[in-house]
C-alpha cells in the first residue's frame, strides 16, 4: 500500500478531525500493463469520536461495508457501531483504472491488507496523541471499546480529543494486530443494514424522490438496438396525470405526475418501430451459428496451450467428446432499473441511481447532455439486487434526455418487461470438449473449444478488436488446476446483436458447467467415480484436493441414498477461490426436487462468516435457478419471456432448505466470496440428474432438457 | 370515492378506482415499503395484508377495496416477532423483496401457529428473492412460530 499520509486538502478534512488517506494498487491495471493508479479511500476520526470510512466500494447487500467496518473497528479498538462506511462521490482518488466502480468480488479481498494497515496507523497515532495529552508513555496506552486505557484504567482523554491532536502531528506507523485477536472479524457480526431492511425503510432507487419530480416510463424498442419510427399518443395523453411523450434514444418515454399514470400511459402508447437487421433473429438461429463456429479451426483464438493436444488426440487409445450449450441469462434483480435526474441552475445535472460504475454513468450523462463530466454530480442509491446488472449505464441516456426536455426532476424507469427484455445478458455460448485417453484409461489430453459472442465487446462497444481473446469466454478454463495432460483452450467468436454484460461470476458460470458436466461424462466413460476422477486430475495440488475432500465429506459422497435420489459433484475455481459442491436431487412427477446442497469454499480467509454464509446460500440458489429454469427465448429479434411468468426463477418450494457450508481458511491470498459459490451449483445438479437418469444434460436450462 | 382502513386509520382515497392498491400506497400515502417488482402478481414484492390475508397489491384495483382493512409493513414497528426473527437469522441481502416476504410470513403465522415445511412452501411460493435468501426465510419463520 502507499504510505498513508494526512491529506490536508482532503475534502473530508474538518476542524479537529483526523483523516488518513490510503490506497490499494490497481491489480487490473497491473494485468493490462496500464499505469497502476492506486485505488484510494479515506478514514476519518471526528471530534465526536465517530469513525467514518469513505470508500469506492458499493454495498449491494453482499455485506462489504459490514466487513470493512469490522476490520477498522478491530484494528483501532472501537465498537462496531462507532464505525460508518459510505460510498464516495466519484472523484479521482476513488478511481481504479480511470473509473470508479465495484466488481469481481473485490470488495473485501482487495482491501483487506490496506484496511488493517490504515487502522493500525490510526490506532498508533491516536494512542500517541492520548499519551501526549495525559503525559504518559505512548507504549503503555491501548484502546479498547473506544476508550484509552493505561494499566487497565481509563485515561481522561476521549477519542475525539485525541483525533484533534493527531491531526496536527505526523502519522505514527502502527503494526496490524494478529487477526486471531480480532473481536468482530471472523465472528458472527450482525450486518449493519439489516434492521432498517426488515422495517422496509431503506430508500431504494425506486423510492427516491425530489421536490416537483415527475415520472418517465420508458417505452424502448423491444427489438435489441431498434428505435421508434413514430407513435400515436392520443390514448396516452387521455390518461389522467400524463403530461407528454418524449423521444428517447431508442424509443419513447411517457412523462406523468405519478409512476402509475406513466405506466398506464405507456401501456396505451401505440408505437411503430423502425425495421432492423435482426427482425428475424431467433434463439434457434443463434444456437445454429454458435455450433457452426465450433468447426471453424482457423478462427479459433488460443486461450491456453500446454503440450501438443492434437498429437495427444491423434495418438490416443480412444477419445471421448461432447458438445454443450447454454442460453442468454438475465440478471433479473428484483428492483427494475430507474435513474433520477435533476437539471441544476448552472446548466449541469444532478443524478441519483443504483450505480455500481459511477464514472461510466457520469460520463454517459455528460455526453448525452453535451456538458463536461465535472458538471454532473452523481449519487449512489441503495440498489435492489446487483449481480452485475448495475455495472451498466443503459438507463442513463433516456433519463437525461427526458430531464432536459421537461426541465424538472424526473425519475426515468423501466418496467419489469424492459428490465428483462432490454438485454445485458450473460452470453449464450457453446463448447466442445474432447479428451484423449490412453490404454490404461488415463486422461492424457483435453481440448476445450468454446464459441459464442464477445461479452466484453458488447458491454464496452469496440472493447475487443477482432482476433483478440475475450477472457470471459474461456474464464476458469484457462486457469483451472486440473492437469489433464496436454491441454488446449480456444474460442471462436460468433457475435450477435444481443446486448451482454457481466453476470454474477461471469464466464465461470457457463465454462464451469461445460467442464464439470464433461468430467462426469468422462468418469462414466472410464468407469470411475466422479470424485475419484477429479482427485486424479488434481493429484498434484493439495489445496484443491482439500476442497474436493471437504465437499465430499460434507455432502455424504458415497454414502447410501434414499431410493430415487442421486448426488452430483462439481468443482470450479473463480475470483481467487476454490469451490466444490455436492447436490442431492430426485425427480418427482417430472419436476426436479433438490434435497441437499453441501459446499466447500476455500477463500483463504473469512472476514464476516455469517455474511459469507449468506453469500454462499444466495450464490448456490442463483446457480441452481439459472441451471434449472432460466434462459431468454428470442424470436423476431426480441425477448419473448420478459416477466416472471415466462422468465422463471427459483421459488421457495424449489429451493434447498439449507446449504451446508464449510469454509477453508489458510494462509493463501484472500479470495472472493460473492461469486465463486455460484458456478459449481449448476453442474452439481446436472451431474446428480445424470447419475439418476443415465442421460447427460448437454443443453441448459435443465427443465427444457428434461421436457424435450 | 373509496374509503379503507389503512394501518388502523380510516382514510379516503382520491386515486382513480382502477389504480392498483400498490400505487395508492406508494404515491397517495407515501408508504413505500411495498415495492414494484413485476406488476402482474408474480413476484410478491408488493405484498400487503387486506383483511389479514397476504395479497399482491399491484394487481388489486383500489375501487374493489371499499370498506376493507389494509395493513402494510409500516404498521410493524420493527418489534413484530417476524421482524425480530428476521434480524436474528440475518435474512436480508439486498433487502428489496424483504417487506413482501415479511408480510407473507406474518399472514401465515397469524393463521397457522406451527407451519410445516409444506405450509411454508405454499404460503411463500409467491414471493421471489433473487438474492436467494430462501433457507433463512424458512428458518426465520420457524423461529418466529416458536417465539
Ligand atoms: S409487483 Fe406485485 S407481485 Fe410483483
Ligand atoms: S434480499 Fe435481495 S431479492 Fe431478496
Amino acid at each position: 500500500m502507499n504510505k498513508p499520509m494526512i491529506d490536508r486538502r482532503a475534502f473530508l478534512a474538518t476542524a479537529g478531525a483526523f483523516t488518513l488517506s490510503f490506497a490499494v494498487p490497481d491489480a487490473r491495471a497491473q494485468q493490462t500493463g496500464a499505469p497502476a493508479a492506486p485505488w484510494t479511500a479515506y478514514l476519518t476520526i471526528g471530534a465526536d469520536g465517530r469513525v467514518a470510512l469513505l470508500s469506492p466500494t458499493t454495498e449491494m447487500g453482499q455485506g462489504t461495508h459490514t466487513a470493512h467496518a469490522a476490520i477498522i473497528a478491530d484494528e483501532i479498538g472501537v465498537p462496531l457501531a462507532a464505525v460508518s462506511v459510505d460510498t464516495a462521490l466519484p472523484s479521482d482518488p476513488f478511481r481504479r483504472g480511470g473509473a470508479m466502480g465495484s466488481g469481481g468480488s473485490a470488495g473485501v479481498r482487495a482491501w483487506w491488507g490496506a484496511l488493517r494497515k490504515v487502522g493500525a496507523n490510526a490506532r498508533a497515532s491516536l494512542t500517541a496523541a492520548a499519551a501526549e495529552r495525559a503525559g504518559v508513555p505512548a507504549a503503555e496506552v491501548t484502546i479498547e471499546d473506544g476508550l484509552f486505557l493505561r494499566g487497565g484504567k481509563p485515561l481522561a482523554v476521549t477519542l475525539g480529543e485525541a483525533a484533534g491532536i493527531a491531526a496536527a502531528r505526523p502519522v505514527v506507523e502502527g503494526e496490524p494486530k494478529d487477526p486471531k485477536t480480532y473481536r468482530h472479524v471472523g465472528k458472527a457480526t450482525p450486518r449493519v443494514d439489516v434492521p432498517a431492511k426488515v422495517r422496509g425503510e431503506p430508500v431504494f432507487s425506486q423510492d427516491f424522490t425530489r421536490p416537483g419530480m415527475v415520472y418517465a416510463c420508458a417505452v424502448p424498442s423491444p427489438v435489441y438496438g431498434g428505435d421508434a419510427d413514430s407513435w400515436d399518443d392520443a390514448a396516452t395523453l387521455a390518461v389522467k396525470g400524463v403530461e407528454r411523450v418524449v423521444k428517447i434514444p431508442n424509443g419513447a418515454a411517457v412523462v406523468a405526475a405519478t409512476q402509475w399514470a406513466a405506466m398506464k400511459g405507456a401501456a396505451a402508447l401505440k408505437v411503430r418501430w423502425k425495421s432492423t437487421a435482426i427482425d428475424g433473429l431467433s434463439s434457434d438461429a443463434i444456437s445454429a451459428a454458435m455450433h457452426m463456429g465450433l468447426d471453424r479451426d482457423a478462427e479459433a483464438i488460443v486461450g491456453k496451450a500446454e503440450g501438443d493436444v492434437a498429437a495427444a488426440l491423434a495418438g490416443a487409445a480412444r477419445t471421448f467428446s461432447a458438445d454443450y450449450e447454454v442460453p442468454y441469462l438475465c440478471h433479473a434483480p428484483m428492483e427494475p432499473w430507474s435513474v433520477t435526474v435533476e437539471p441544476t441552475a448552472d446548466g449541469g445535472l444532478e443524478i441519483w441511481g443504483p450505480f455500481q460504475t459511477q464514472d461510466r454513468n457520469r460520463n454517459t450523462a455528460a455526453k448525452t447532455a453535451g456538458i463536461v463530466p465535472e458538471k454532473v454530480i452523481l449519487h449512489t442509491l441503495m440498489l435492489g439486487g446487483g449481480y452485475g446488472r448495475r455495472l451498466g449505464d443503459d438507463g442513463t441516456p433516456g433519463a437525461v434526455v427526458v430531464a432536459m426536455a421537461v426541465k424538472k426532476p424526473v425519475k426515468f424507469f423501466w418496467r419489469r418487461e424492459e428490465e428483462i427484455g432490454q438485454g445485458w445478458y450473460r452470453p449464450a455460448q457453446v463448447a466442445r470438449l474432447k479428451a484423449a485417453i490412453d490404454k490404461d484409461g488415463k486422461v492424457v489430453g483435453l481440448h476445450v473449444r468454446t464459441a459464442g459472442p464477445s461479452m466484453r465487446d458488447s458491454f464496452s462497444p469496440g472493447g475487443l478488436p477482432k482476433g483478440e481473446l475475450d477472457g470471459s469466454s474461456v474464464q476458469t478454463l484457462t486457469d483451472t488446476r486440473y492437469r489433464p495432460g496436454a491441454y488446449r483452450v480456444d474460442w471462436v467468436r460468433v457475435d450477435q446483436a444481443v446486448p451482454m454484460a457481466p453476470w454474477r461470476a461471469v464466464g465461470a458460470t457457463q465454462n464451469g458447467y461445460f467442464m464439470e458436466a464433461f468430467v462426469d461424462e468422462l468418469a462414466r466413460e472410464l468407469k470411475k467415480d466422479p470424485v475419484a476422477l477429479r482427485r486424479e486430475l488434481l493429484a498434484q495440488d493439495p489445496r484443491a484436493l482439500k476442497v474436493i475432500d471437504e465437499a465430499a465429506k460434507a455432502g455424504d459422497w458415497g454414502k447410501p441414498l434414499p431410493k430415487g435420489h442421486a448426488r452430483g459433484f462439481a468443482y470450479v475455481e473463480s475470483y481467487g477461490s476454490l469451490c466444490a459442491q455436492v447436490v442431492e436431487a430426485s425427480l418427482e412427477g417430472g419436476e426436479v426436487k433438490i434435497h441437499k446442497v453441501a459446499c466447500a469454499l476455500d477463500c483463504a480467509r473469512v472476514v464476516t462468516p455469517d455474511g459469507a454464509r449468506n453469500q454462499v446460500e444466495g450464490g448456490v440458489i442463483q446457480g441452481l435457478s439459472s441451471g434449472l429454469f432460466e434462459g431468454i427465448e428470442i424470436a423476431g429479434g426480441r425477448a419473448m419471456n420478459t416477466n416472471f411468468d415466462g422468465y422463471r426463477i427459483m421459488r421457495m418450494h424449489e429451493a434447498p432448505h439449507a446449504v451446508t457450508t464449510v469454509f477453508i481458511e489458510n494462509g493463501e491470498t484472500i479470495g472472493g466470496v460473492g461469486e465463486p459459490p455460484l458456478p459449481p451449483a449448476t453442474p452439481a445438479l446436472v451431474n446428480a440428474l445424470y447419475a439418476l437418469t443415465g442421460k447427460p444434460i448437454r443443453k441448459l436450462p435443465i427443465s427444457a432438457a428434461l421436457a424435450g | 370515492m373509496t374509503t379503507i382502513t389503512l394501518n388502523g386509520k380510516s382514510v379516503t382515497v382520491t386515486s382513480e378506482p382502477d389504480t392498483p392498491l400498490l400505487w395508492v400506497l406508494r404515491e397517495e400515502f407515501g408508504l413505500k415499503g411495498a415495492k414494484y417488482g413485476c406488476g402482474i402478481a408474480q413476484c410478491g414484492a408488493c405484498t400487503v395484508h387486506v383483511g389479514g390475508q397476504a395479497v399482491r397489491s399491484c394487481a388489486i384495483p383500489i375501487g374493489d377495496l371499499d370498506g376493507q382493512a389494509v395493513t402494510t409493513i409500516e404498521s410493524f414497528d420493527g418489534g413484530h416477532r417476524v421482524q425480530k426473527a428476521w434480524i436474528e437469522a440475518q435474512v436480508p441481502q439486498c433487502g428489496f423483496c424483504q417487506p413482501g416476504q415479511i408480510m407473507s410470513a406474518a399472514a401465515l403465522l397469524s393463521e397457522n401457529k406451527a407451519p410445516s415445511d409444506a405450509d411454508i412452501d405454499a404460503a411463500m411460493a409467491g414471493n421471489l428473492c433473487r438474492c436467494g435468501t430462501y433457507p433463512r426465510i424458512r428458518a426465520a419463520i420457524k423461529a418466529a412460530a416458536k417465539a
